[in-house]
């Protein structure tokens, strides 16, 4: 057990755990942050993605130890009301259906934009094939990404 | 024969270890349909549930509805979600059909109990099911607040209407709110035969309508079994035999009692490690060490299972449908056969199987996603040895279902280990757990044959399916000589909706030692798979364009009976016409590409036609690249929600046809991940067109389901179109494709 101090959705925590337990349960069980899911906890099925510097990160993957000091977005800290335009772009392109990989797939998609604000057909693939939608929501995913890809750039103008 | 819907959704402790669900297809869920409608209206003659005490406060005609005094209206939702969209689906009938104000709306989650007794999601039989109850029950509720205001008002009833929340006496421009009705309406008679709107009046059946857990899910407010946070809650993870039946031989547990807070508990299952995170009951399982023991040699071994599936398809079965050729039917001049293979497969939701339990000395509390909350409330009851009354379910939204959650196998393990440590407990399976332990889609074998006469028509059809009920336990000796069982194993053989003069179709039992039940379109996939395939080569054979040669078939009766369907062929004409139209079927393309078609009637209600275009690489790599679907599944609720799951459903079918299949070793399924049990993603996502094609039906039917069974034949039929290659066995092996 070590105390770990790490920043999440912008508030310093500080958790007593075991320096190896991975992040998606430091979240979901310490910080009860469970908009974080657990899917494989083997970074094979992208539901336990968040955000580190606008990058996404798979916290199943990240020990505490390895998390110390470092500042994290979960889907909670996106926005609460939905304002994010990749949450708006979600909901006006209808694609959750059980909507449970959704906010790993979601933040995934943060970090494509960032990395490709308007992103290639192929660019989508690589970055969001990482993830595992078995409700097969796909097809809407890639329309709301290019939604949230015309938003972000309208609204990085000046 | 099983012959109750408790029965259905029974568990069956198999080998002390594991557990496999009692499923008996369209028989019984259908019969839950009859005793669903039974219930509401029992509900609606019977009793009046003012809630006595406090009837000023609110007004609850009946289970469904509910409207307190400040005019919120909560419906009660007596089915799962589990990603179909049913919850909003069935809010919607609910507030249409009332005139509830849409944005007042709160739904709660049913909970079975004295109201709810035969809670159960699956069959996609949901919205067909609840179709009229729900409609009864807020009409009656409508009428009530009608009559009351009338009354208030010392006008005609006629004179009033409802609309938005209010009633409205449009002569003198009075309205009241429903919340302001409350107190009167709780009052009135609840009417036995409430009238229901006409269809042309529906203000939110049949719109574009939101999902309204959506903005929940977006922001991981959403909760799902898994989320469950109980005061004082422990983790656990169970160490499961590697193949079934092994017995511990020995197992060395000081690495794992080392691990601050770990308990060790032996259960059913296997050996549970408990702890205070989930962190440390993982790692607490990881320094088990047990030795199991090697399988036997004759432990089970799916390749040798597709021997056996392939030598029982040349059995002649229970016959299921026979038909003889009228007097003057030329005979066959020459037969076509084949025979189709189909593997296991896993259901895979992204939420790996989870339950809560909190069983204290005198009741137990369980949360859980769950099809089938009846059925877990019995079961865990029994296993408790104690009365349902005592076991409170608390149903969660699921992270995937697919049938998967029909069986409660992950409920009894928690409340076995939460009465063994005496708190409450949260069981969560690994993703390798979820993947081996699962109760696999069962392999089958379809041997079929065409006999054409002289002039080439078709004139014999044969189609006998080798499976295995999704049911471990032998059937009811009496079962076994109903036709209706073999029937209802037998979706998409003996339903065939063709017109030929001599049809005979068969089941044979082949018993299958691994747990196996329902999964995403139930009995169908495998058998519309072999049909629909087989249908196409009949087509080459002949010379004909596929499907011309489907549309050519379906003349005749525009319906025909099949066991207890109707089979309406002008409905699966027109989706055929719908897709051929749309997707430019018979344009040229370039080489190693091809476009193919295959239809279905999934239980005799939803129709639907695909045209799927793949592209075929030099490596036998498929790509599908675009698929165009007409669908006619009744009157369509919410056209979003029908799109997303013919979607939905359509990726389903790729990973099927494509992609993952569950194989066994020495008694073990040998995949473990997404790594190795392929599921389609984002990358294998084709363009896809979803067309709704107005229906005459008057009531919705499922659409769950009925997207998944044509996809694996229209791709392997668009394969053999590009490549002149026929697969006859699923999934597709880049192989067999290769140049």
């Amino acid at each position: 057990m070590s105390e770990i101090g790490l920043t999440v959705n912008g508030t310093k925590r500080t958790v007593k755990v075991d320096d190896d337990t991975p992040l998606v349960w430091l979240l979901r069980d310490t910080l009860a942050l469970t908009g974080t899911k657990f899917g494989c906890g083997m970074g094979v099925c992208g539901s336990c993605t968040i955000l580190e510097n606008g990058k996404a990160v798979r916290s199943c993957q990240v020990p505490a130890s390895a998390a110390k000091g470092r500042s994290f977005v979960t889907i909670e800290g996106l926005s609460k009301d939905a304002s994010h335009p990749c949450q708006r772009a979600w909901l006006e392109e209808d694609v959750a259906q059980c909507g449970f990989c959704q906010p790993g797939m979601i933040l995934t998609a943060c970090g494509l934009l960032r990395e490709h604000p308007d992103p290639t057909d192929e660019q989508i693939n690589t970055a969001m094939s990482d993830a595992v939608c078995r409700c097969g929501t796909y097809p809407r995913m890639r329309k709301a990404i290019r939604r949230a890809a015309a938003a972000l750039r309208t609204q990085k103008k000046p | 024969m099983i012959s109750s819907r408790r029965a259905f959704l029974k568990t069956a402790a198999l080998g002390g270890a594991s557990l496999v669900i009692a499923f008996n297809g369209r028989r019984l869920l259908g019969a839950e349909k009859e005793t669903a409608k039974k219930e509401a209206k029992g509900k609606e003659t019977g009793k009046k549930e003012a809630e006595g005490k406090d009837a000023t406060a609110r007004f609850k005609p009946n289970g469904w509805v509910r409207i307190d005094s400040d005019g919120a209206v909560t419906l009660t939702i007596g089915k799962s979600e589990m990603g179909q969209g049913v919850r909003t689906s069935l809010a919607m009938i609910l507030a249409d059909e009332l005139e509830a104000d849409w944005a007042r709306i709160k739904l709660v989650q049913a909970q079975p109990g004295p109201d709810f007794k035969r809670l159960g999601t699956g069959g996609s039989f949901s919205l067909g099911g609840s179709w009229k109850p729900l409609r009864q029950a807020a009409a009656a509720a409508r009428e009530m607040l009608i009559a009351a205001a009338a009354a208030q008002w010392k006008v005609d009833r006629a004179a009033c209407t409802a609309a938005n929340g209010a009633v409205l006496h449009a002569a003198s421009k009075r309205e009241l709110k429903y919340g302001a009705l409350v107190a009167d309406a709780a009052k009135l008679p609840v009417p036995p035969d409430p009238p229901l709107k006409a269809a042309s009046n529906f203000r939110l059946i049949g719109k574009p309508t939101k999902r309204l857990e959506g903005r929940a899910i977006v922001t991981g407010a959403a909760r799902y079994g898994i989320d469950t946070k109980i005061p004082g809650m422990l983790y656990a993870s169970i160490e499961r035999p590697p193949w079934r039946g092994a017995q511990r031989k020995s197992s060395q547990d000081e690495k794992a009692l080392a691990i601050r807070g770990v308990r060790i508990v032996p259960c059913a299952s296997g050996i549970a490690v408990v702890a205070e995170t989930t962190w440390a009951a993982l790692k607490g399982r990881a320094a088990l060490a047990v030795e199991w023991g090697a399988a036997p040699k004759n432990a089970f071994d799916s390749e040798a299972h597709f021997k056996r599936l392939d030598d029982a398809a040349e059995q002649k079965g229970f016959v299921t449908r026979k038909e003889d050729a009228p007097a003057g039917t030329r005979a066959p001049a020459r037969t076509l056969y084949a025979t189709y293979l189909y593997p296991f497969y896993a259901h895979a939701p992204v939420e790996t199987m989870n339950c809560v339990a909190d069983v204290r000395e005198d009741r137990c509390v369980i949360w859980a996603p769950t099809q089938a909350p009846n059925s877990l409330q019995e079961e865990v009851a029994k296993f408790l040895g104690t009365t349902p009354d005592k076991v409170e379910v608390n149903v969660t939204l699921m992270g995937g279902g697919f049938g998967r959650r029909l069986a409660v196998d992950y409920a009894l393990e928690a409340a076995e280990i939460s009465r063994a440590v005496k708190a409450p407990v949260q069981v969560l399976w690994t993703r390798t757990d979820d993947t081996r332990n699962g109760h696999f889609q069962a392999a089958s074998a379809h041997r079929l044959s065409a006999g054409l006469d002289s002039t080439d028509a078709l004139v014999a059809w044969r189609h006998t399916k080798a499976g295995s009920p999704h049911n471990l336990k032998l059937p009811d000796p009496a079962a076994v000589r109903d036709a209706g069982f073999y029937q209802d194993l037998s979706w998409g053989v003996y339903d065939m909706p063709y017109a030929i003069p001599s049809i005979e179709t068969a089941y044979v039992t082949v018993d299958l030692p691994v747990p196996h039940g329902p999964w995403r379109s139930v009995f169908a996939p495998s058998s519309v798979f072999a049909r629909e395939a087989f249908l196409d080569e009949v087509a080459h054979a002949r010379g004909a364009d596929p499907l011309a040669y489907r549309l050519e078939l379906l003349k005749g009766p525009d319906t025909v009976k099949a066991g207890s369907l109707t089979i309406d062929r002008p409905r699966l004409r027109r989706v055929l016409e719908v897709v051929r139209e749309k997707s430019g079927w018979g344009a040229p393309l370039v080489a190693r590409h091809g476009r193919g078609v295959a239809c279905n009637i999934y239980d005799g209600e939803t129709h639907v036609a695909y045209v799927v275009e793949v592209a075929v690489d030099n490596a036998g790599k498929v790509r599908v690249e675009r698929v165009v679907a007409a669908v006619d599944c009744g009157l369509v609720v919410n056209p979003t929600g029908v799109e997303q799951q013919v979607e939905g459903g359509i990726i389903w079918g790729i990973s099927s046809a494509l992609l993952g299949e569950i194989t066994f070793r020495a008694g073990a399924a040998q995949q473990a991940t997404y790594a190795d049990y392929g599921v389609a993603r984002m990358r294998d996502t084709p363009l896809i067109e979803v067309h709704l094609v107005p229906s005459e039906a008057a009531q919705p039917f499922g659409i769950g389901e009925p997207p998944v069974p044509p996809l694996a034949p229209a791709i392997v039929n668009a394969i053999f179109a590009a490549t002149g290659k026929r697969i006859r066995r699923l999934p597709v092996r880049p192989d067999d494709l290769k140049v």
